[in-house]
């Protein structure tokens, strides 16, 4: 490392004794853009018409040149219109550069919040602003980008407002991490989770919980634009975090010149939307208990200032009631961003502070323990309603309490719905700080350095208080406190430099940089336990613990570093081929120290194909790109050395964590992908199509080993999982007449994912599968096999005769014993959770002032499991055919034949560890998931307003088509795990409201 | 201000960062809050805090629900003593013989990560320098995985932790020759070093009193011996023997039975009192309440649907006609006898000093030296199991000669009735056939083990007695004799995914197909004599 910084600070040097030399006329002058908002615009190349001279702007749109007078210059950008202009006698020519109707060829975001022409981009890259993104709005941003953008799988999760998105670009590839870096302003973002469910009984430490994210603690209207980066060869420079591709947050800044108060008010009623087929009074206690959810979403924001300084203000708060009776959340965020600049724009400092918090009331958990939806789904007492037993305790007078009631005894799983809501309340708190700092010095026209630092906070705050009464399997006689405090900070500094020359016809930018990350985790954990309770009952708080080994407190702490180095090299040949070079070195603190350095390359060439050859006036624009890039990564912190857990009272845990095998090496991806891009007719037609291979070798696996040998499981590194696709996003104007403008946008992508190895053949430990979703005691799993695929799914299947008549023997279900080969510990593979392609429609329809979105959003192929109807089947008789308790053939294994009620059958098929594989439907979904009618009120040039807008939205209205009982599109994890199956989670919703922006 | 005067306080900053950039990465890794190695030496803990893990798995204390997969849905289920109300799977499951490999992993991987585990590591650290350390917890190894071996047959025993991989099995032959080989060093370190103090800030059974060790390491080696008596009658005659005549003797009086005292609540008490997922087998109403024994109320409480009265639940039930699911079924049945307190307290016990004279009295009966008076050690065993409980009525209990086991009812599904299976009654009658005498001898053993049911299970095994009622649903696919019942359980299926050369090497070593019906070496089938 030392010898790179000396590398590093040399090149600084030299890059610095090196001045323009002054010739005979020098032509300077600044190139902004036209209109209300004129910007400088940097990367404007300027050339002298007929010569081999040119020049580039700076980042103030400042250029200079030497010509003569009588000289042409022209100056040229992509997507904006090209201005010639002849040299006079002034030395100063001040350029305005209009931009083209369609904003599709202009400056994009990339990596290290580098600023690049779209057309130089080697790889693809989609973009959506702020405008398209908020239309319809989402407490979480992300949740927008479904459909939107090829290839970008969303799946929001079941804990209604408030909780996390599992975001999938290109497939998945690792046991670890598949979500996608997040970048705000060019510096990553640190993206925790208070965890994530892992297996379809629940946990039994406070339920199946979404520990949430950080987007949601993000205000969408501080949002610019987002940039999805899908592969590695885009994401590169971003070292091991951008291995899934990097979702990059370009957020608003005050602008130089205009004072601007804009304000938003959102508000959206939901209501339960997709249920499984219960009978007429089942679904009507449900109907009854759910309720109607309302969400309240504010926003104010601030910006303005003079050449020298900018400001950006906003406050926007969230106050979400969920369907599920006392789910509530209210959140309040605060950004604040300045920028300079000093000594004659030499040094432009900027500096930012995100500030946000976040209170959710009982955040809906999926699963069997703690949740509300089993007693719901399976109420069924005679003469009774659910609602009765709203009144969810009465006084017990032996012991002086009030004690829980409900129509008959309860169990582990089943509990009075309304005592779990109030009383087995939960309280999440999360809290984010981000402070960030940019200086940037301006060495000359050419060179600049910059140095971010950012301090990223975030606190994870997790309470609940399960009262005396409670079922005793989740708590003992007094009650039960679980208290969960996580402390989260990431410290991220960097320096750059960057070279922006043009030489005659052959443009350079390029960036040498290095970069540290420093990420601790402070973790505290207390928790009475199911078996060591509290002394008072219904007392929560720590000193109420009694104290014996069977209460749970420890703490836990990680730090990890990781420095790196890295160039990068943009070279453009006469604005008609580029050749983009990335190179970058990472040194992990969680690797072992001999092995602790990794380094990974990529490079990618376009051809601006309507540039190189004539292609005539219907071809507005065609390229082509290419693209190879392999990224390293390291292992999770503490996981070479381990250490011994010590337990609370109880000595030390059984046995030694796991340790490698072998010596731990980093792992690799390594990605190839080729596309192009066309434009029609002045724009008003055009596509992107791409192909991509990646394959992900030598992850760190956790592999069981006999419990002979003194192990449970052994670390190795080791598998190859490849996944290839296509992605294509085609976007028209059909129509474009004086008042009437409809612009359509399709967005399609496909992913095949292969599990090719999963041990190596010279490993000295082989295996046949990774587990994905533990089965545990029930019966779904998901199993990483060679030759399958990531997410496979994994049920238990009935056995069939010839005529597909099930088999039953001495009263049960004999399970399928004909696909050995697919079947893991008596799980049979039923399906895969993954879409095999999906497709947005997004539109817009502008008459007049009137506008009219509407999103449809379609994932096919892929299956999914209801464990919520196999286990109301196997609790009681509520779902419709059971009522109907029409007549099923079944056979014995001598092939008599016999029947069986449905109620009969579907008691033995039902349960959470029944017969699940006869609960398997397509994921097939195509679902109206947005519609805005907007109106833009006409205002009078001295309006005190400078725009009104008003729309009514819709969100997640209907489905064209689906075959599951539940909507697919949600998931109980945001992690890898609990995909492909609902078990008792929150019913979907559909939205409408109303959304007023007002700027002035 | 110049410009160069800017560059340089630009540099400046640039320089600091770069510098605490490369700060060292190598000592940033690890939580602090665990235990390094060098941590666990101080106070010889790398020894010392072993052992409590050892004692509190042999018969997993904690989480309940892990024992409940280790033993209380299997032994204690198949040994007759206790029967789970709620037909969990719907009645597919362990105890109707449709066996759930999910549940059954905890059988092997408990005793393995907690005692074997923990076992090597002490023979690592003190064969040499601390040997009685190292006697300890050979004896207490060898008290844990027999009861794998008589699970499974076939374990990794000698040859544990040889491979970082895989594993070789012992033949349940092998895996018996090492115990008695272990048990065999252990007494004799500890004979050498009897005064030593050096356990008893570690010891859950005896204080540190070695004399009490190997009083319990004789007793153990006699209960090795009896299981192989009729497949190995030489060795195990040899190996009681030097129990029978040893000279520290053997557990003789009640204080010295070997219990562990844990620090945590009894498992079953939270299964049974919490939970109510388990209660009194139908076996046990019909044996204790059939013999007038007052032990019934220190084992049970009278049940709820039958005010008053005890009352067992048939095992092997299935989800019964009538019932939509487990939870209305269990709704019914977990109103029958629930355990008593008496026998749930945080002493676990593993060997009463009742069950010794037992072993003497079928020592006796096989003609072993030292054996002392079959009749004698059949009523003291009687005897010391009744004064373990404070009962009285000793005398007219060991003298009664008419009453036997009582048929059972079944008062919420008749259809469960079931007529007695036998008709031994207590008193002693010399003049019976040695099978005879055998079956009062195995009947009042087994109601002296309650709650054990892993011993009783395996003595169930072995010799057909007690003659317990079998499963009302037999889901096994013909591999289980109904009436024999359940011989084995499968190697689990950790084994078979990690380890397939290891388990088929097994499955030759258990000499017939990996399944609940094959028997296990020392099971011989036919005659006990």
């Amino acid at each position: 490392m030392k010898r790179t910084i000396l590398v590093f600070s040399v090149l600084l040097a030299l890059l610095m004794t090196q001045q323009v030399k002054a010739q005979e006329k020098t032509i300077s002058g600044t190139v902004t853009s036209t209109g209300e908002n004129a910007m400088p615009l940097p990367g404007v190349n300027v050339i002298v018409k007929g010569t081999a001279k040119g020049a580039q702007t700076d980042f103030d749109g400042k250029y200079t040149i030497t010509a003569s007078a009588g000289d042409v210059l022209e100056f040229s950008y992509v997507g904006l219109t090209t201005i010639s202009v002849t040299v006079g006698a002034s030395d100063i020519i001040d350029v305005a550069m209009e931009e083209n109707l369609e904003q599709l060829d202009d400056v994009v975001v990339t990596a290290l919040g580098i600023a690049k022409s779209r057309k130089s981009l080697t790889y693809a890259a989609q973009d959506i602003n702020a405008d398209e993104l908020n239309k319809v709005r989402q407490t979480n941003p992300v949740n927008s980008l479904s459909g939107k953008v090829s290839g970008v799988v969303v799946n929001r999760s079941s804990s209604g407002a408030g909780g996390s998105v599992k975001v999938t670009l290109r497939g998945n590839a690792s046991l670890g991490n598949n979500q996608p870096l997040y970048v705000i302003d060019g510096v990553p973002l640190s993206n925790p989770t208070g965890g994530q469910p892992l297996d379809t009984f629940g946990d039994i430490n406070g339920g199946n919980r979404d520990g949430g994210d950080v987007l949601s603690l993000i205000n969408p209207d501080d949002i610019e634009s987002l940039t999805v980066l899908k592969g590695a060869s885009a994401s590169a420079l971003y070292g091991s975090a951008g291995l899934n591709g990097v979702i990059l947050i370009t957020t608003k800044k005050g602008r130089a010149g205009s004072f601007k108060v804009e304000a938003s008010s959102n508000l959206l009623v939901e209501s339960a939307a997709y249920y499984i087929d219960l009978n007429d009074e089942a679904e009507s206690n449900i109907k009854d208990f759910f309720n109607n959810g309302v969400t309240n979403i504010n926003a104010v924001s601030l910006s303005g200032g003079s050449e020298k300084a900018q400001t950006y203000f906003s406050y926007s708060n969230t106050f979400a009631s969920g369907i599920l009776p006392t789910n509530k959340m209210s959140q309040h965020t605060i950004n604040i961003r300045e920028n300079a600049q000093f000594f004659d724009g030499v040094l432009t400092a900027s500096a930012n502070v995100l500030a946000s918090t976040q209170t959710i009331d009982n955040r809906p958990v999926s699963g069997l323990y703690f949740n509300p939806l089993v007693g719901a789904y399976n109420f069924d007492s005679p003469g009774e309603r659910l609602s009765d037993y709203e009144n969810f305790e009465e006084l017990d007078p032996d012991r002086n309490i009030q004690s829980q009631r409900w129509f008959r005894a309860t169990s582990d799983i089943e509990q009075n719905p309304y005592w779990i809501l109030n009383r087995n309340a939960s309280e999440d708190t999360n809290r984010k700080l981000l402070a960030s700092m940019n200086l940037k010095f301006k060495i000359n026209d050419w060179i600049s350095v910059q140095s971010r630092g950012t301090y990223d906070q975030t606190f994870l705050n997790y309470e609940k208080k399960v009262h005396a009464t409670t079922e005793a399997t989740l708590a003992p006689a007094n009650g039960r406190y679980i208290f969960t405090e996580q402390d989260i900070r990431q410290l991220y500094g960097d320096v750059i430099a960057t070279i922006n020359k043009q030489f005659n016809t052959i443009s350079l930018s390029a960036n040498v940089g290095t970069s540290t990350t420093r990420t601790t985790v402070e973790l505290l954990n207390a928790d009475s336990g199911t078996n060591g309770g509290l002394q008072f009952a219904n007392v929560f708080s720590i000193q109420n613990f009694n104290a014996n080994p069977q209460v749970s407190l420890f703490q836990s702490s990680l730090d990890k570093k990781v420095n790196s180095i890295f160039a990068s090299a943009t070279i453009g040949f006469n604005e008609k081929v580029f050749v983009d070079l990335t190179a970058r070195n990472d040194w992990s603190s969680s690797l072992p120290s001999s092995n602790n350095s990794y380094f990974y390359p990529s490079a990618g060439i376009t051809g601006i194909l309507t540039e190189i050859f004539d292609m005539g006036e219907k071809i507005s624009f065609a390229k082509i790109r290419g693209s190879y890039a392999q990224v390293g990564n390291d292992v999770p912190a503490n996981t070479v050395f381990p250490e011994r857990q010590i337990l609370f009272g109880g000595g030390l845990s059984p046995l030694d964590p796991v340790r490698p095998l072998g010596e731990v090496r980093p792992e690799q991806q390594s990605s190839f992908e080729i596309g192009t891009e066309w434009r029609f007719f002045d724009n008003r037609f055009g596509f992107d199509i791409g192909y991509y291979h990646t394959s992900t070798v030598d992850q760190y696996f956790q592999v069981p080993v006999s419990t002979g040998t003194g192990s449970v499981t052994v670390g190795v590194n080791s598998g190859d999982i490849i996944n290839e696709g296509f992605e294509a996003s085609i976007f028209v104007t059909p129509v474009q007449t004086g008042n009437f403008k409809w612009t359509s946008n399709i967005n399609f992508a496909a992913n095949d994912n292969e599990v090719q190895e999963i041990s190596n053949p010279s490993d000295d430990v082989q295996i046949d599968n990774q587990v994905i979703s533990p089965p545990g005691v029930n019966t779904f799993a998901s199993y990483l096999v060679e030759g399958g695929q990531y997410g496979d799914i994994y049920a238990q299947v009935v056995k069939r005769d010839a005529n597909g008549r099930p088999v039953v023997d001495a009263g049960a279900i004999v399970i399928n014993d004909e696909n050995p080969d697919n079947t893991i510990a008596g799980l049979e593979k039923v399906g895969n959770a993954n879409p095999d392609f999906t497709l947005g429609w997004n539109n817009t329809m502008t008459y007049k002032n009137i506008s009219l979105d509407f999103l449809i959003d379609g994932k096919f192929g892929g299956e999914t499991i209801s464990m919520t109807e196999a286990i109301v089947e196997g609790l009681s008789n509520n779902t419709q055919r059971e009522t109907e308790n029409a007549l099923i053939e079944v056979v014995s294994p001598t092939g008599d034949v016999s029947t069986l009620t449905a109620q009969e059958y579907y008691g033995l098929a039902g349960g959470r560890n029944g017969f699940t594989g006869e609960y398997v439907y397509s994921a097939t979904n195509v679902r109206l998931a947005e519609i805005a009618l907007g109106y833009n009120f006409q205002l009078s040039e001295n309006s005190f307003f400078r725009s009104i807008k008003a729309s009514l939205i819709g969100n997640n209205l209907f489905f064209f088509y689906k075959d599951a009982p539940h909507d697919p599109n949600v998931t109980l994890s945001t992690g890898n795990a609990l995909q492909g199956v609902d078990v008792l989670g929150l019913p979907s919703t559909r939205s409408w409201g109303l959304n007023v922006n007002l700027s002035f | 201000m110049k410009n160069s005067n800017i560059f340089l306080s630009g540099f400046v900053v640039i320089s600091l960062f770069l510098s605490s950039c490369a700060e060292g990465l190598e000592d940033l890794d690890g939580n602090p809050r665990n235990i390094t190695q060098e941590q666990l030496e101080v106070d010889f803990q790398n020894v010392g805090s072993l052992y409590k893990p050892m004692f509190e798995n042999i018969y997993q204390y904690t989480p309940p629900w892990s024992f409940q997969l280790q033993q209380n849905l299997n032994a204690d289920v198949f040994s007759g003593y206790m029967t789970n109300p709620r037909p969990f799977v719907a009645g597919a499951n362990n105890t109707t013989y449709n066996l759930v490999s999910g549940w059954n992993n905890f059988i092997w991987s408990v005793p393995y990560s907690n005692v074997m585990n923990n076992a090597k590591t002490i023979e690592n650290e003190t064969r040499e320098t601390f040997p009685e350390l190292f006697a300890v917890s050979q004896i207490l190894k060898v008290t844990a995985m027999h009861r794998v071996s008589d699970v499974f047959g076939p374990i990794v025993y000698t040859k544990f932790g040889e491979s970082a991989t895989t594993s070789e099995y012992d033949s349940q032959e092998e895996a018996y020759n090492a115990f008695f080989a272990d048990l065999e060093e252990a007494i004799q370190i500890l004979s050498d070093n009897i005064d030593s103090p050096r356990f008893a800030a570690f010891d859950l059974a005896y204080g540190g009193n070695y004399e009490n060790w190997i009083k319990y390491a004789n007793a153990l080696r006699l209960r090795l011996a009896i299981r192989i008596s009729k497949v190995a009658p030489t060795k195990a005659q040899s190996e009681g023997e030097k129990s029978l005549n040893h000279p520290v003797g053997l557990i003789e009086a009640n204080p010295d039975g070997f219990f562990v005292n844990g620090t945590l609540d009894h498992p079953v008490r939270t299964i049974n009192n919490s939970w109510g997922d388990i209660r009194m087998n139908a076996s046990m109403e019909s044996i204790l309440v059939g013999y007038e024994d007052p032990r019934v109320g220190s084992y049970f409480n009278t049940s709820e649907v039958e005010e008053g009265v005890y009352k067992g639940v048939r095992n092997g039930l299935p989800l019964l006609p009538g019932y939509d699911d487990e939870l209305a079924q269990k709704a019914d049945y977990v109103t029958f006898s629930l355990l008593a307190d008496e026998v749930l307290t945080p002493r676990v016990q593993l060997m009463a000093a009742a069950e010794v004279f037992f072993l003497k009295a079928e020592a006796g009966l096989r003609g072993w030296t030292g054996a002392g008076d079959v009749q004698g050690n059949y009523e003291q065993g009687i005897t010391t199991s009744f004064q373990q409980y404070g009962l009285g009525g000793i005398s007219d209990y060991v003298s009664n000669g008419t009453r036997t086991p009582m048929d059972y009812v079944d008062p919420v599904t008749p259809g469960n009735s079931i007529n007695a299976l036998s008709t031994i009654t207590i008193a002693w009658d010399d003049a019976a056939t040695n099978e005879e005498k055998l079956e009062r001898i195995i009947t009042q053993k087994w109601i002296a083990l309650f709650p054990e049911g892993q011993e009783a299970w395996s003595e169930y095994r072995r010799t057909g007695y007690p003659k317990i009622f079998p499963v009302v649903s037999n889901q096994s696919g013909g591999v289980v004799d109904t009436d024999l019942q359940i011989r084995r359980i499968p190697f689990v299926d950790s084994e078979l995914q990690t380890n397939p050369d290891g388990v088929a090497d097994a499955v030759t070593k258990l000499g017939g197909p990996d399944n609940a019906g094959t028997r296990l070496w020392w099971d011989v089938p036919g005659g006990n004599f």
